[in-house]
């Protein structure tokens, strides 16, 4: 496999990539002086996917919901019934997987045996293993897993918040499934999933922190087990998502101190990836800072009125399929905030946008781009989230730079629409 | 680790990070845990955070932060043992990285210098807005039922000793401070008690120690020290307590003494045994109540080191409550016999050491680290801690553990009927 290395002179940062014959990509961020080493190894495979055509294949298959995360927990089952964590316990790595709704990924974090550890990771991933017995063991277990989430707050706000922006995309359903969709995984599906979404040509690794690239790319080179890449991609099915939203309001009761809201805008210019999405995400994450940020005028007002305390954060969302801006934090008087949100977006829409406070936060993002190098696990996520949507993380400031003023008044009138907000609320019982 | 001494009561403490793209600050204010001032130390760094001299509201302090590339300045209230710790920590990225060579970990510390030693929010309408968030974050304990449940076996095991109190206060103690009050209560603790800053990252310690002493140097201190907290001693018979709530998933929790202080020699053959009965994916717990009978997502350990404590959780069915509980106290009892494969006992140890090591690349973490040596009296390094955890062996793990005994068993179930 033949690496390419790149040196970016504005971060310092290095990078060795490459493109194995097996479709697999290759990403290797050395740090200098770093104790640790993070490697992730993951599919572009999520809880979205549930229907699909394989390649070769012309009927589409459809599978029980929570199953790219139900996978995700057997894939620790190992042929020779040996356990997966001993492996890297062994070699002092913290070995951890974890599925979202658009990637599937297993990952250690060592600071000794690296090369070992990462050898141990490629051949996990790689070695499938489910039986009736094994298959029917895990229901306990993810059974719990879905309970913890039903008594959280937090969890079930956002839940219900994609409930109400989205009407068919499958974003709005629960990552672990329910307890019910579980109960219909087979084998057979679970080995259908893998032989589709693990080929190694849907899949990258990327390392980051204390690393000889050399090394490294060796020991992904003759870790890899099947060098028959899909000549197609994967077709994945997603229902037509219509640009109206679902409905503009949602609430539940649960044991939770006090009301906890989240409230949001849909995205509806989407179906793209790379350099303009990136573009799209700094511009929105600009916009939120400056009308909602904590020197904005709506912020001090919510604050000193007591509607809003120092939980209360700011997202945008992207992926190419879908994206939304969301608001959330507690309050007394949730449809309070939600009024005075709308109300700010309406007063900056006669008054405009405050060129100041566009340019301070255009200073906030690059100071975000530069610390988030400074974690290896976090930059190693994002870096291969961002790689999935084909964005090159590594040149952030390429796209970062042609961010102006005008782009951001553009994206704000066309993002904030009242028609496509929604709030959701989860009141004390 | 450098440090200079600022006057008796203040330390700073520089640990240079360069390979890190941030510089990071944190001062740890120390007071004695006490029903007294608990509400007011809990208070008192989010109004101090509200306004200074140098940033006179909060639109103001933000502003100074977005300009800094989006610093960040945040505060939080802490509990060791019996040490209550008002928290504030700043973040910037370090002066090699700002785009127009900005001196921005100095601004930094002149924002903070200027909200320790020049606030100027003691106001009505701001104490009273901050009461009022402090009071709901008593509330928002519940919100997490995981720590909730660790949070009320502490409490009822502690019962009566000042660990019990809570980090926060309490909802009376927030209610009844007046800004006045509040104001003298800070004018007596920030001249009164002993105050640790970390720099993490790349500053120059005695460029910062200087601009330390034009805050400090006009005020007058009375000498202060950290608290010794006293070990948990225990009841007899094991307490039980069970909530109920409107949850669907039964959260137990389980509070051991230990009978180790955290300047003990055995604090670290404690560390190992908790590693290997409780302490991740490696551990007796995780391998036997999740993955062997399948009894729940998580079933974990860990300890308070300055209390003698051990507390392990679990989130189970409500009708599993017997099965976990025998099951926990079984896999205790394989410990204290030294029933541990080398797999496990090297694995445990394995995994602390990769857990100190990472702390080299976590400004936190680091900070974190030698706060927690300096409270215990004990003032290891990374890797002379190392050194000692390698040491272990299993022989000190079946004696630290014989001596683990239950103490109280709490469990947060749904509500009858």
């Amino acid at each position: 496999m033949k690496l390419n290395h790149i040196k970016n002179n504005i971060t310092g940062e290095e990078m060795y990539y490459g493109k194995h014959s097996s479709g697999l990509g290759v990403y290797i961020i050395p740090k200098e002086d770093y104790s640790k080493t993070y490697a992730i190894f993951g599919t572009r495979y999520g809880s979205v996917d549930s229907k699909f055509v394989v390649p070769g294949e012309t009927e589409a298959t459809e599978v029980p919901d929570g199953i790219a995360h139900y996978l995700e927990h057997k894939m620790f089952d190992q042929p020779d019934g040996s356990n997966v964590f001993d492996k890297f316990s062994k070699y002092g790595g913290n070995a951890n997987a974890f599925t979202s709704f658009n990637i599937t990924a297993y990952l250690f974090s060592a600071t000794a045996n690296v090369e070992e550890n990462l050898a141990a990771l490629m051949d996990y991933v790689q070695s499938p293993y489910f039986t009736d017995e094994s298959v029917q063991k895990e229901q306990g277990i993810i059974g719990q897993e879905i309970r913890m989430y039903d008594d959280s707050g937090n969890w079930k706000l956002f839940f219900n918040f994609l409930n109400c922006l989205y009407q068919n995309h499958p974003v709005k359903k629960e990552i672990a499934g329910t307890v019910e969709s579980i109960s219909y995984i087979t084998p057979e599906y679970l080995y259908k999933c893998y032989n589709t979404f693990y080929n190694l040509s849907n899949m990258s690794i990327v390392v980051v922190g204390k690393a000889d690239a050399e090394k490294i790319a060796k020991v992904i080179e003759d870790g890899v087990k099947k060098n028959e890449p899909f000549e197609e991609e994967i077709k994945k099915i997603y229902p037509e998502e219509p640009k109206e939203i679902a409905k503009d309001y949602a609430e539940q009761s649960l044991s939770v101190a006090m009301p906890l809201f989240m409230m949001g805008f849909k995205d509806t210019d989407t179906g793209y990836g790379g350099k303009e999405l990136l573009k799209k995400s700094i511009e929105m994450n600009i916009l939120l800072k400056m009308l909602f940020g904590k020197s904005s005028k709506l912020y001090k007002e919510l604050y000193e009125k007591g509607l809003i305390n120092n939980r209360f954060s700011l997202e945008y969302t992207m992926q190419p399929s879908y994206g939304y801006s969301s608001i959330d934090g507690e309050s007394s008087d949730p449809k309070a905030v939600y009024d005075a949100v709308m109300g700010e977006v309406e007063r900056v829409r006669k008054d405009g946008l405050d060129q100041d406070a566009f340019e301070r936060m255009k200073k906030v993002m690059w100071g975000e781009y530069i610390r988030s190098q400074n974690d290896v696990e976090d930059y190693a996520t994002t870096f291969m989230q961002l790689l999935f949507m084909d964005i090159d993380y590594f040149n952030y400031y390429d796209v970062y730079k042609t961010v102006t003023f005008e782009d951001v008044e553009k994206r704000f009138n066309e993002h904030f629409v009242k028609e496509r907000s929604a709030l959701s609320v989860i009141n004390p019982v | 680790m450098e440090s200079l001494k600022i006057n008796d009561n203040i330390n700073l403490y520089y640990v240079p990070m360069k390979k890190l793209k941030t510089t990071s600050i944190g001062v740890y204010i120390h007071r004695a845990l006490s029903a007294d001032e608990a509400s007011k130390n809990a208070v008192l760094p989010y109004v101090m955070k509200r306004g200074c001299k140098l940033c006179p509201d909060s639109s103001a302090v933000a502003k100074y932060l977005e300009n800094l590339y989006g610093a960040s300045l945040g505060t939080g209230i802490l509990k060791r043992g019996d040490d209550h710790i008002i928290y504030f920590g700043f973040e910037t990225i370090s002066d090699k990285y700002a785009p127009d060579k900005e001196p921005l970990t100095a601004d930094g510390i002149k924002l903070m210098m200027s909200v320790l030693f020049e606030p100027d929010a003691f106001d009505d309408e701001t104490v009273m807005q901050e009461k009022k968030n402090a009071s709901d974050r008593i509330t928002a304990e519940m919100n997490d039922k995981r720590q909730y449940a660790q949070l009320r076996c502490s409490e009822e095991m502690c019962k009566g000793e000042s660990f019990a109190l809570s980090r926060l206060g309490t909802k009376e103690g927030v209610e009844a401070i007046t800004a006045d009050e509040l104001r003298k209560h800070y004018e007596k603790i920030i001249t009164s008690s002993a105050m640790d800053i970390y720099v993490c990252g790349d500053a120059d310690i005695n460029a910062l120690g200087e601009e330390i002493k034009k805050y400090t140097s006009k005020l007058n201190f009375e000498e202060a020290n950290i608290v010794k907290t006293s070990i948990f001693e225990g009841h007899g018979d094991v307490k039980r307590i069970t909530d109920n709530m409107d949850v669907v998933q039964g959260k137990l929790s389980m509070g051991f003494r230990t009978g180790v202080a955290a300047d003990s020699a055995d604090y670290v053959p404690l560390m190992v045994t908790n590693s290997i009965f409780g302490g991740g994916a490696h551990s007796k717990l995780f391998n036997n109540v999740r993955e062997k009978l399948s009894l729940c997502y998580y079933a974990s350990s860990s300890t308070v080191r300055n209390k003698g404590i051990m507390f392990v959780n679990a989130g189970i069915e409500f009708q599993n409550f017997e099965k976990a509980y025998d099951e926990i106290l079984v896999q205790l009892d394989n410990v204290k016999k030294g029933d541990i494969s080398d797999l496990e006992f090297e694995s445990s140890v394995n995994a602390l050491i990769n857990e100190l090591e990472s702390y080299n690349d976590d400004q936190n973490a680091i900070q974190f680290f030698y706060l927690s040596e300096k409270i215990a009296g004990t003032n290891y390094n990374i890797d002379e801690l190392k050194d000692k955890i390698s040491r272990v062996t299993i022989e000190d793990v079946k004696r630290v553990a014989s001596n683990i005994e239950l103490d109280t068993v709490y469990f947060l179930t749904g509500k009858e009927g």
